[in-house]
């Protein structure tokens, strides 16, 4: 049954799905009403059109400029630089951040052949100049090349006017955070020092 | 941590199927070429990870083999086999990839081996750190640092993959990332410079008595350590002098001084030792090493590492052999391997496990 086949082949590429667990979900869509396999089969299709990176602080958006972006409510003056869009996610969900952000889209890595321009670092600066953002926080991982961006970041933003801070601990992967997650992050935030 | 039993499977040489290695002294007696070494290569690897030769895990497979597997029963002999501590190791290679568990969990990390089954070994390669080779004597240190601390392994590891990316981006001519590498090798390499020198200082204390008790030579050998990056450059200094050497390191592709070229030595009152040295007397140096690494890292952590001999006694006259066994520490457990015509009788104690090796396969006797 090459229909069959071919679809857990599919499935079987997903970050943490094996064999069994695709041939699981093949037989389930398969068993499950034609409904369901067709919202499912329009969703996948159309996510790409539907989700865009925001043009200002480059997070996942359905609209541009983003509902962080364009919230009146959120502090201008605070910007908050990930690495990842999905590092946006992970903050918002922890509820314990109210500013901007901004996302570089990857971190300083020669290894890789990754160098700053690689980085979404002019628009950074016209950012900070254009709202007047008086504080910086640069939330990286404390690897080494974690380490490298920002010491690079802060470089960058010196004259601007912004103060530039740094989270102590780094941001936990995947959007579903723990209690424990939770809490550490804020205590991060509260904690972070600066560079 | 000593080894109640080791199982193996597809392992060089070495026949698969369980060993019991339940006793405070193990010796393995046979012929060269029939598997002593590969089974202390064995245990070594579930202390390190990976093999005390160098070379890559796929090597360690049988010929023929694509996979290798070893399981090491660990526990605490004061406690012993249900005491809190014990637990069951494994290390294992297949689709080239090598997957460590400890009682069944996968662990990301080698520095959870070394953390419960420390072990110190004594073998023919180790004459590399008396005969002078500094990569090779780094190494002894960096072992024997990493030994008593997670936080230096860290240290190292980081200091390295600074290195590496600042190389990277002197060969892409990265100028202004290198501005920000060069604060990161300062910050890593003068914390790691200070590291090696306390080390290095309790070490000596340590070494120079035990070689002395074991060569007779009448004067002290001390370990002595050369810095690249001089004692009292801090980090400014050291940003310094890595943005003067700037135009030389660029037309190099490489960095060219920070703790990848620290140097240790052993030094008396003339200087450098191990240039004058005979070749008995830097094969006791050598064997002095690891005895003030097992004795360094008892004093440190407060236990005792398994010893693992690789024929060490063989080159050594009647005088010395005494000498060096009456000085090598207690091992939490012993592992010798002897040819058929050593007097490993001696050396026996009550509890000893002698086993007959032939072929790969280890006969109780
Ligand atoms: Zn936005």
């Amino acid at each position: 049954m090459r229909a069959l086949e071919d679809l857990v082949a599919l499935f079987a590429r997903l970050p943490g799905i094996g064999k069994k667990s695709a041939a699981r979900i093949a037989f389930h869509l398969l068993k499950a009403d034609g409904q369901y396999a067709a919202l499912l089969a329009e969703r996948i299709a159309g996510l790409k059109d539907r989700v865009r990176f925001c043009s200002q602080c480059g997070a996942y958006t359905e609209e541009d400029p983003c509902p962080v972006c364009s919230s009146p409510a959120r502090d201008h003056s605070l910007m908050c630089v990930v690495e990842q869009p999905q590092d946006v996610l992970t903050l918002e969900a922890s509820h314990e951040y109210h500013g901007l952000y901004h996302v570089l889209g990857a971190l300083i890595s020669p290894l890789d052949g990754i160098g700053p321009d690689a980085l979404r670092l002019d628009k950074l600066l016209e950012r900070v100049a254009r709202l007047g953002v008086s504080e910086v926080v640069l939330a990286t991982n404390p690897t080494v090349e974690g380490d490298t961006t920002a010491l690079y970041v802060k470089k960058v933003l010196e004259g601007s006017g912004a103060r530039v801070t740094r989270l102590a601990t780094g941001i936990p992967v995947g959007g579903d955070l723990e209690y424990a997650d939770r809490l550490t992050l804020a205590r991060s935030f509260r904690g972070r020092t600066r560079l | 941590m000593a080894f109640n039993r080791i199982e193996l499977r597809n392992f060089r040489n070495l026949e698969d199927g369980a060993v019991n290695t339940g006793a405070s002294s193990i010796f393995l007696v046979g012929e060269n070429g029939q598997g002593k070494s590969n089974f202390l290569d064995a245990l070594y690897t579930l202390s390190y990870g990976s093999s005390f030769r160098g070379g890559q895990d796929a090597e360690a497979a049988r010929l023929g083999e694509g996979s290798w597997a070893l399981e090491g029963q660990s526990y605490d002999p004061e406690e012993g086999l249900g005491g809190p501590r014990a637990g069951l190791f494994s290390v294992r290679w297949e689709n080239g990839l090598k997957t460590i568990r400890e009682n069944g969990k996968a662990v990301s990390d080698r520095k959870r081996l070394v953390e419960n089954n420390p072990s110190v070994i004594f073998c023919h390669d180790d004459m590399e750190f008396a005969r002078g080779e500094p990569e090779r004597r780094r190494f002894f240190f960096d072992q024997t640092a990493g030994l008593v601390s997670a936080g230096y392994i860290d240290l190292l590891r980081s200091y390295r993959r600074t290195l590496k990316a600042r190389n990277a981006a002197l060969k892409d001519r990265m100028i202004s990332v290198l501005e920000v590498l060069d604060l990161q090798l300062a910050s890593y390499g003068t914390a790691l410079r200070k590291e090696r020198a306390l080390v290095v200082a309790f070490f000596d204390e340590i070494f120079a008595p035990r070689y002395e008790a074991v060569s007779l030579l009448g004067r002290r050998i001390g370990v002595q350590y050369k810095p690249s990056w001089k004692p009292d450059e801090d980090d400014d200094a050291v940003v310094a002098r890595l943005a003067a050497a700037r135009e030389r390191e660029l037309a190099m592709g490489t960095t060219m001084s920070g703790p990848h070229r620290d140097r240790y030595s052993f030094v008396d009152e003339h200087g450098d030792f191990s240039l004058r040295a005979s070749t008995g007397q830097l094969r006791l140096l050598a064997l002095t090493l690891r005895i003030a690494q097992a004795e360094h890292y008892s004093a440190m952590s407060g236990r005792e590492p398994v010893l693992l001999l690789d024929d060490v006694l063989l080159e050594l006259d009647p005088d010395k052999r005494r000498r060096f066994m009456d000085n090598l520490p207690k091992g939490e457990q012993s592992f010798f391997t002897f040819l058929p015509g050593e007097p490993y009788g001696d050396y026996r104690a009550a509890d000893t496990l002698v086993y007959w090796t032939d072929h790969g396969r280890f006969t109780h006797t």
